[in-house]
């Protein structure tokens, strides 16, 4: 398999040798991948198939497809888990504290890119110092800020909450888009009377969206999934919660497996809407993400 | 569009005093993150048994507690062998499948789907997807029996001698395919030329990956390394609080899932926060640890 040597723009000069060394390995790192991407798909597969059947035809035939599809499998989890409520807390939630993570990070991040010197530098390594604070060791004293608050059990206190811990790599990679932008068309505006906010939404704000939408989608994406703080603070009323925290409480002792499938399936469900929809910006965010850290 | 940026053109004049424009954002940070963190290191001095009731100063005392408890030794034992374990073979398969889907194999496109999956994907529905799949009735087990392997077949998550297996399964069984593509995708900028002046001195594969491409993104597979330690290390809590609650026994008790259970079921906040201290001075050293051993290999 001449693949495996072949890189992101192939140059024709080294073709001939690039196949006979590729020989060697590439079966079977192809085999591998294939065997590690099916067991990736399997239990995918056994999600989507399971979420239409009864619990004794998952026991017997796990992996056929059902012999009735048992459609009301979704109109179950969604009635008994009230998705419906979940699914639109989440959005409530997610879309206030990306807002609010943008309004408060993209001033940051102008002002950062525009700076340079000793008070600029420790404000950003304070920031860096951020990614190192595993936000899960801060939850019991974060429980307690919620309650002195009077936000214990509200979805305000995720929406006010979330921006924070979503801060810090928003920032830095704003603050990185924003670099690039290059001095003379600030300089020239400023000269034609610019003030910092028209500078900022003007000039900075259209140049750098595609920061922005990456740095959107990768916190919305973070909020959407977020759980363990979700279940601790917002809790578990089914007015209230996500539909993170509503989906293993369908999880009971005579658990009616389908069911739980098919509500799975439900949260499963916007989040590969928005991928199919936003496939390479998507993968883009994420890398992103991690590239800082 | 990260460490490429250049720096802006130093300016000779001073530079701009809107500084002021971070402060939101600094009070934001430090309000909801920086304060909380010290709340930890306040709490795990005091004698608190839950929200409601009042708390005294005990010093170290919990400290004392903790380090003698046959469960905090589980849990730390448990949290070891899951990093110890997940880690070394997470990382060195994810480079090499990103290796390989880099060279754009035939169907690289939908390899690379399957393979992202597991990062869109929620702990919860993780674990609730797993719940069916190992659960003893569910398509694990069936799986096997189907193979001709039924003799092995187990309740996965309730079996002390394969709940923690279990969930170090689903950690590399996700963590494997996501960061291959992340490594995928720094591997499409490294420059081809070294690779092909290596193909042209009949440099094999394994050669051309380990001895050639990864020094080149060494500081990457640090940063990779690094985070996902940090993620099994503090965030297992979730999954475990789904699948198995710290049990049987404490088997898939991990310092994350203690944290949680000591202050949630157990009532006992300086207990847990004193956990959450010591986990926060783990993941430091352990971090330290991961630098000085991808370090002195090259």
């Amino acid at each position: 398999m001449t693949q495996i040597l072949r890189t992101a723009r192939p140059s024709r000069t080294s073709a001939r040798s690039r196949r006979i060394s590729g020989n060697r390995m590439g079966p079977l790192s192809t085999v591998l991948a294939w065997f590690y991407a099916l067991l990736l798909a399997i239990p995918l597969y056994y999600l989507v198939t399971s979420a239409l059947k009864t619990n004794i035809e998952i026991f017997t035939d796990p992996f056929a497809l059902p012999t009735q599809w048992l459609w009301e499998n979704f109109g179950e989890a969604w009635q008994s888990g009230s998705l419906g409520a979940g699914l639109a807390n989440s959005v409530l939630i997610s879309a206030v504290a990306v807002v609010l993570t943008l309004v408060l990070a993209i001033p940051a991040a102008y002002a950062l890119a525009r700076s340079e010197g000793k008070v600029a530098q420790a404000i950003t390594s304070s920031f860096v110092a951020g990614f190192l604070i595993p936000p899960f060791a801060a939850l019991i004293p974060t429980v307690v800020l919620a309650i002195n608050l009077n936000l214990f059990y509200t979805r305000e206190f995720q929406m006010l909450f979330l921006p924070a811990s979503a801060l810090p790599l928003s920032i830095l990679l704003l603050t990185q888009f924003m670099k690039t932008i290059p001095h003379e068309i600030v300089e020239s505006a400023s000269m034609d009377g610019a003030g910092h906010f028209s500078i900022l939404l003007r000039i900075f704000v259209p140049i750098s969206l595609p920061g922005i939408v990456s740095v959107t989608i990768l916190q919305v994406l973070g909020f959407w999934n977020e759980y363990l703080f979700s279940l601790t603070i917002t809790g578990t009323g089914a007015d209230v919660r996500t539909i993170q925290v509503a989906l293993p409480t369908l999880i009971s002792d005579s658990t009616n497996y389908g069911v739980l499938a098919a509500g799975t399936v439900i949260a499963l469900v916007p989040v590969y809407i928005a991928y199919a929809a936003l496939q390479r910006r998507m993968q883009d965010a994420l890398t992103a993400g991690a590239l800082k850290g | 569009m990260t460490a490429t940026a250049p720096a802006p053109v130093k300016a000779k004049r001073r530079p701009p005093a809107i500084l002021w424009l971070t402060t939101p954002s600094l009070a934001w940070y430090a309000f909801f993150t920086i304060g909380p963190l010290l709340g930890m290191f306040a709490i795990a001095t005091l004698s608190w048994k839950g929200l409601i009731y009042p708390a005294t100063f005990t010093g170290l005392d919990n400290f004392a507690r903790v380090l003698t408890d046959p469960t905090f030794h589980d849990a730390l034992r448990n949290s070891i062998v899951q990093v110890l374990i997940v880690i070394p073979i997470m990382m060195p398969l994810a480079f090499m499948l990103g290796y390989y889907l880099n060279t754009k194999p035939r169907g690289y496109r939908v390899l690379s789907v399957l393979f992202f999956t597991p990062g869109l994907i929620s702990i919860s529905i993780k674990g609730t997807m797993f719940y069916g799949v190992l659960s003893p009735n569910g398509g694990f087990n069936g799986l096997l029996e189907g193979i001709g392997l039924g003799g092995i077949t187990t309740a996965w998550l309730a079996n002390p001698a394969t709940a923690l297996g279990s969930i170090m399964a689903i950690d590399l069984w996700s963590g494997i395919g996501f960061t291959a593509v992340l490594f995928a995708s720094r591997l499409s900028s490294v420059d081809t030329e070294v690779l092909e002046a290596a193909d042209l001195d009949g440099a094999g594969t394994f050669r051309k990956m380990w001895r050639i491409t990864y020094p080149i993104i060494k500081d990457y597979f640090g940063t990779l390394t690094m985070l996902q330690f940090l993620w099994t290390l503090f965030t297992s809590a979730a999954l475990i609080l789904i699948l198995t609650k710290g049990g049987p026994g404490t088997s898939t008790t991990t310092l994350s899932f203690l944290v949680y259970q000591k202050a949630f079921s157990q009532q006992d906040l300086g207990y847990s926060q004193a956990v959450g201290v010591l986990l926060l001075l783990l993941g430091i050293i352990g971090m330290v640890l991961i630098r000085r051993i991808l370090r002195s290999q090259a």
